[in-house]
């Protein structure tokens, strides 16, 4: 330490005074002696003099200047140090390789986790198509069902028969053999009257007139039946058919074609009481 | 007295413009700034001490900056900068204190 408080010292003797001036052994004994033997008013004067005063010396300039520059280095070294999320700026290089590599590991792991991830979101996204294709699959099948069952209203190409019994001489077997016939040309959907026709309909007498599912109705028999109309009305018309047996019996029958036969009497769902499926 | 403005102004300027350090200085900026540091003391010290020269101090002063640069150079050139930087603050920051003391005593004659 004392050492080096010489080494500060020595070259400003050297270079204030001259050469023979300079005695290393002597210095520091006489700084140390001079210090508290000299009136210690006159380091402070100095210093007084040096600040109050303020004289336009060549040193005060030139000191002014190195202490600018000073000034301007610490601010600007204190300022960079306290940047805000700068607190890598003064970690050494293998510091920062460690934390690079950290941050490497770090990002893998979790790219990793991301593809995982989106991978199970392919997944379930696929599952839920899977399922919503599904579900359209069976809205279609209870609709196609529904028309069967009569449960829903049908439109479409067909034909209309209507049946001018005036004479009551119709029965429920003439009927009948008419939904037979029009069944078996491929009838999809038929409406007798205002009253669906479905696998479980019955006809019955009941007094003059013709009951279908237990409803009666009345002369004129109308029946709008969806199907192909080419199929349909030859098979009504065919020779010692549904139409001549009728006509036998002097009821007037008219067939006609329809590019929109609209069916929309409906039945109520019914849960069977008795049977139940077995494929279970 | 113009010493000391300089100085204050120097700080504010620093404070005020905040110049993006160059990337090659940055090493260098805070081991230089304690270097200078170390001579604006040793300077005060010998101006107590009724021997301060201008000439010394502005050599001193810069002498003291290139040096502690250098010397940071040269350990990160041989791998053992931050070592080394830390070995030159340690000096510097040992003749600061002695140079303190010193100024100490003038002042308050303890």
């Amino acid at each position: 330490m004392g050492n080096q408080d010489e080494n500060d010292e020595t070259p400003e003797y050297r270079l204030r005074k001259e050469l023979p001036e300079e005695v290393p052994a002597a210095e520091p004994a006489d700084d140390a002696a001079a210090e508290p033997a000299e009136p210690a008013s006159t380091g402070r004067q100095r210093l007084v003099q040096g600040l109050w005063p303020p004289r336009v010396t060549r040193a005060q300039l030139i000191v002014a200047v190195l202490l600018f520059g000073l000034g301007f280095g610490l601010a600007v070294q204190v300022a960079s140090n306290s940047d805000s999320g700068n607190a890598l700026r003064g970690a050494r290089q293998e510091d920062l390789v460690r934390i690079l590599d950290e941050l490497g590991d770090r990002s893998q792991r979790l790219e990793d986790e991301k593809q995982g991830l989106e991978k199970q979101r392919q997944e379930l996204e696929n599952s839920s198509d899977q399922a919503e294709e599904a579900r359209k699959q069976t809205v279609e099948k209870e609709r196609q069902l529904g028309i069967l069952a009569g449960t829903v209203a049908a439109q479409g190409p067909g034909i209309t028969m209507t049946i001018e019994d005036t004479k009551g001489t119709v029965e429920a077997d003439m009927l009948l053999d008419a939904i037979q016939e029009l069944r078996a040309a491929g009838a999809e959907a038929i409406q007798v009257n205002g009253v669906r026709v479905v696998a479980g309909t019955f006809l019955t007498e009941s007094g003059k007139g013709v009951s279908v599912d237990g409803n009666k109705i009345n002369t004129p028999f109308r029946f709008k039946v969806i199907g192909n109309p080419q199929d349909l009305e030859p098979a009504l018309n065919i020779p010692g058919g549904v139409v001549q047996t009728l006509e036998k019996e002097q009821a007037t029958v008219t067939v006609e074609r329809s590019g929109k036969i609209v069916v929309d009497a409906l039945r109520a769902a019914k849960r069977p009481d008795y049977a139940r499926s077995s494929d279970r | 007295m113009i010493a000391v403005l300089g100085l204050v102004v120097g700080v504010v300027a620093g404070l005020l413009v905040q110049p993006e350090v160059p990337a090659a200085v940055v090493p260098y900026l805070p081991i230089a700034v304690v270097a200078a540091l170390d001579a604006v003391f040793g300077g005060l010290r010998a101006m107590l001490d009724g021997i301060f020269d201008d000439k010394v101090f502005v050599v001193s002063f810069l002498s003291n900056v290139v040096v502690a640069a250098l010397i940071v150079f040269l350990g990160d050139e041989l791998g053992v900068g931050s070592q080394l930087s830390t070995g030159v603050v340690v000096v510097l920051g040992i003749r600061i204190f002695s140079n303190a003391a010193a100024i100490r005593r003038h002042v308050f004659r303890a």
